[in-house]
């Protein structure tokens, strides 16, 4: 890019970004979500469609009504969240958590992405350091098997090459 | 017809055992009219195959209502379009329609190949033979969809009958994309296998070379595309019928479809390092197996009923075919894998961290742990049940805070690794390369600050999109304008130009460029709002800039259902911009209610609307809506993936000579007399 369309080209992504921005900010106040919302939004609707609770609304689905229902009544009874969650737990078991609780087994179902990310994390930096530390010499001749000559493996390319032409 | 359609499936049946048994023979006795004969036998296979698929679809035009699965999902008053759809929308059609996309992959790749590649094929052939045996098996003794409708007569003995109408097909299957999303997912499926076969294949005869990466490229790429366009017709159907304002809910579906695509990507991506460097071979092989295994797996999950699920297929004993067929498949690639290991020996060697190498191993990381995290998240339920004796639900939530981290490091590298060299990038290339990007990407984040971003997902998210399009931005103006310099051409016709001279690299980037849409999109879901309220005629409801007034309703009869719609006048300062109509339908055939939302949809939010039927305090009318900004730029960016692939799938433009004239010195004569020939310029590709 030459110096003078290096300016211009950063002001128009710019600008570009200015615009979609101001498309997409919300204009006047965010409508906040009410209690109910925000604690419903921690289990699912048991009618087994997998969606939480306060997203779940599809045609025929009339499971959700009453558990939102039967959670109003408990957030106008001043129940707290805990006393919600057990009275959930209670009724329909622990299937009814839009995510596994913090404690006991569930714990696992927390750790494991990051045990996976640790581990792989840990895989690829000593598979780095290993690529590194391996002369060019001393790599195996491509195609690899071992016992093969240069020439062999050169013809049988030769031969794969011909046989695969588009 | 169905004696008929029965009967090509035993037929195909009975070829695919041939092709296969007789692949074994042929590739053990190397004899040509064998090799010939199985190969015939596969596209016989195929070909009876494709007859017992129109047999069914016969069945559903001509409303045979002596067939159960005909009964099942069909009536008279159904839409050709569906009865169209109404193949795949049960357990056993959905399963012929398996048969039937595989067959059309394995027929294209037998005709491709029939004169090349000899050493190769008849391996290639047996697995394709292998796994078309299992679906047939499926097909004839597990799930026919051919059975008669029966009932026992006064005497006991069964005899055969016909209704006189059937049970219609599922409402929420009554939408234009039940037409097509299926058929794509099921392409991406089905398409795996060709890779699969190639890989296996490739292991079983140690066929020397990087060439059934080249051959199986272009099938892979095929797949994927299916895979991904399928996966975002699924999200927007699930958007535009289920009425719940979203368009992605973790669903074990969801999730079974998702998988299989994660680990395509990371082949994708890892098959360069072996085509450019000859690395990772192990890697690449056991990654197309897994693409594979996974591809089975998710078609376990949704036809066991071990997961529950909205989409799921009703719960049945055929899951474990799949786990006999999972077993199978694990064992013969681990057996072939540990025989031949020594065949998959490479020259892995590294020259620098910072390196397109690097860049592709953390790739394929993010993309694996990304995989992992939801595969065990999805049958955490199962395995949480199974020791503790408590079903523990997994939903939207742990899933979004698992992947939301992932899928913003994934964008990070889909900016960064194009741009980095193999081998090494200089210090020079990076300011050079990042630096505009890395500026640009973070004067945005200011900007979006001061506008307000305070969601830190989405602001970060919006930071990458931009520094992400930046770098693709770059790259195609930097060729073009080389190419521009020396042609004269436009700038938009030397960007053409430079994306047809490399189509794959150009592709690739247009692909990149579709998942910063698709970010965008998802960014958007953090600034979703809902407004629901119990409406009279004449009643208003302000949601953002719109004011909604219900002006009233009224029915429309159709043929197979009829329409309850709310009259909705959409204002916007006042002033009128347009009509919505939100609709239930109520079908003659079945209890159970559809839907019908009505969507304004613009790049900067939609407007959604849902009648969701009637208050039971009130017994007024319940409208609901959503202001969901940015959903449109998903939609976009999906199309502009599959636009990105296709565009990858072509040939590179060959090198031209280009003869150029006036601007050269004039020609002096040679000394022995002869005019030079006109100066020629090659006009060089791209790596």
């Amino acid at each position: 890019m030459t110096k003078k369309a290096r300016p211009v080209a950063a002001i128009t992504m710019l600008a570009m970004f200015a615009v979609t921005l101001l498309l997409i900010t919300p204009l006047g106040a965010q409508q906040l979500s009410d209690r109910a919302k925000q604690v419903g939004g921690k289990f699912m609707c048991m009618c087994n469609c997998s969606q939480v609770l306060t997203e779940c609304n599809h045609v025929g689905c009339t499971t959700s009504a009453a558990m939102l229902k039967e959670l109003d009544r408990s957030l106008a009874r001043g129940d707290s969240e805990d006393a919600i969650t057990q009275m959930f737990v209670q009724e329909f078991g622990t299937k009814v958590y839009a995510e596994p609780p913090k404690s006991g087994f569930s714990l696992v179902a927390w750790a494991l992405p990051s045990i996976y990310l640790f581990v792989g994390t840990g895989l690829v930096v000593f598979v780095i350091s290993r690529w590194r530390k391996r002369p060019a010499h001393q790599a195996a001749p491509a195609g690899g098997a071992p016992g093969i000559s240069a020439e062999m493996l050169e013809r049988a390319r030769a031969q794969a090459s011909r046989e695969t032409q588009d | 017809m169905d004696v008929f359609g029965t009967f090509a499936l035993i037929l195909a049946f009975v070829c695919a055992v041939y092709a296969f048994g007789g692949g074994i023979a042929a590739i053990i006795t190397r004899h040509p009219l064998l090799i010939k004969s199985t190969r015939q036998a596969g596209m016989a296979t195929c070909c009876l195959i494709f007859l017992a698929t129109f047999s069914l679809e016969y069945l559903f035009f001509s409303d045979n209502f002596s067939i159960a699965y005909v009964v099942s999902h069909s009536n008279r008053d159904l839409s050709t379009f569906y009865k169209l759809a109404a193949l795949w929308s049960g357990q056993e059609g959905s399963l012929l329609f398996w048969s039937f996309l595989l067959s059309i992959y394995v027929f294209s790749v037998l005709i491709t190949y029939r004169n090349k590649n000899g050493e190769l094929m008849p391996y290639v052939g047996v697995v394709m033979a292998g796994v078309q045996i299992f679906f047939l098996t499926l097909n004839n003794f597990v799930a026919s969809p051919f059975k008669a409708l029966a009932s026992p007569g006064a005497d006991g003995v069964m005899n055969y009958v016909a209704r006189a109408d059937g049970n219609g097909l599922t409402p929420l299957l009554q939408y234009p994309e039940m037409v097509i999303h299926p058929p794509n997912l099921y392409s991406g499926y089905t398409g795996f296998t060709i890779p699969f076969a190639f890989a296996l294949g490739a292991l079983l005869a140690r066929y020397p070379g990087e060439k059934w990466i080249h051959l199986t490229r272009k099938w892979t790429m095929i797949a994927w595309m299916f895979q991904s366009a399928g996966i975002l017709l699924g999200a927007h159907w699930a958007y535009a019928v289920l009425g719940w304002g979203g368009y992605w809910g973790w669903d074990p579906v969801e999730n079974a479809s998702f998988l299989p695509w994660l680990t395509g990507t990371a082949f994708l991506h890892s098959v360069m390092m072996q085509e450019k460097r000859g690395m990772m071979k192990v890697w690449n092989v056991w990654l197309v197996f897994c693409t594979f295994l996974l591809c089975i797996l998710g078609t376990f999950l949704t036809r066991s009923g071990i997961v529950s699920s909205v989409h799921a297929f009703a719960q049945s004993s055929i899951g474990s075919w799949f786990v006999g067929f999972l077993a199978l498949i694990i064992i013969v690639c681990l057996g072939a894998y540990l025989k031949n290991r020594d065949y998959l020996k490479s020259e892995n060697q590294l020259d620098s961290i910072v390196s397109r190498e690097s860049s592709f191993l953390f790739n394929n990381l993010i993309l694996l742990v990304s995989c992992i995290a939801i595969l065990s998240g999805t049958l955490f339920p199962v395995f949480s049940e199974w020791i503790t004796g408590n079903r523990i639900s997994v939903g939207a939530p742990f899933f979004n805070k698992v992947n939301i981290p992932i899928g913003l490091l994934l964008l990070f590298l889909t900016g960064v690794g194009p741009l980095l060299a193999w081998r090494k990038t200089s210090t020079e290339s990076m300011k050079r390369n990042f630096g505009g990007p890395l500026v640009i990407g973070v004067v945005a984040g200011l900007i979006a600050l001061v506008f307000g971003f305070r969601e830190i997902y989405s602001w970060v998210c919006l930071i990458l999109c931009v520094f992400v399009a930046s770098t693709v931005g770059l790259e195609f103006y930097r060729g073009a304008k080389v190419i521009r310099a020396r042609s004269g051409a436009s700038f938009m016709a030397s960007a053409v130009d430079l994306t047809m001279r490399n189509t794959r690299r150009y592709g690739g980037y247009i692909v990149h460029m579709g998942m910063v849409f698709v970010f965008i999109g998802l960014a958007g879901a953090s600034f979703n709002r809902d407004l629901q309220k119990d409406m009279q005629q004449g009643d208003t409801m302000q949601i953002g800039p719109y004011t909604l007034l219900l002006q009233g309703f009224d029915t429309r009869p159709e043929k197979n259902y009829t329409a309850q719609r709310m009259l909705v006048e959409v204002l916007r300062d006042k002033k009128p911009l347009m009509m919505l109509y939100p609709e239930k339908r109520r079908f003659a055939t079945t209890t159970e209610n559809g839907t019908m939302v009505a969507i304004y949809s613009t790049l900067k939010e939609d407007l959604y609307v849902v009648y969701a039927g009637t208050s039971p305090d009130t017994q007024l009318p319940v409208l609901h809506a959503y202001l969901n900004p940015l959903v449109k730029w998903l939609w976009l960016g999906g199309a502009v993936v599959v636009m990105g692939t296709l565009v990858a799938l072509l040939p590179n433009r060959r090198a031209v000579l280009v003869f150029s004239g006036a601007q050269q010195p004039a020609a002096q004569p040679l000394a022995h007399g002869l005019t030079p020939s006109p100066s020629v310029t090659l006009r060089e590709g791209h790596d």
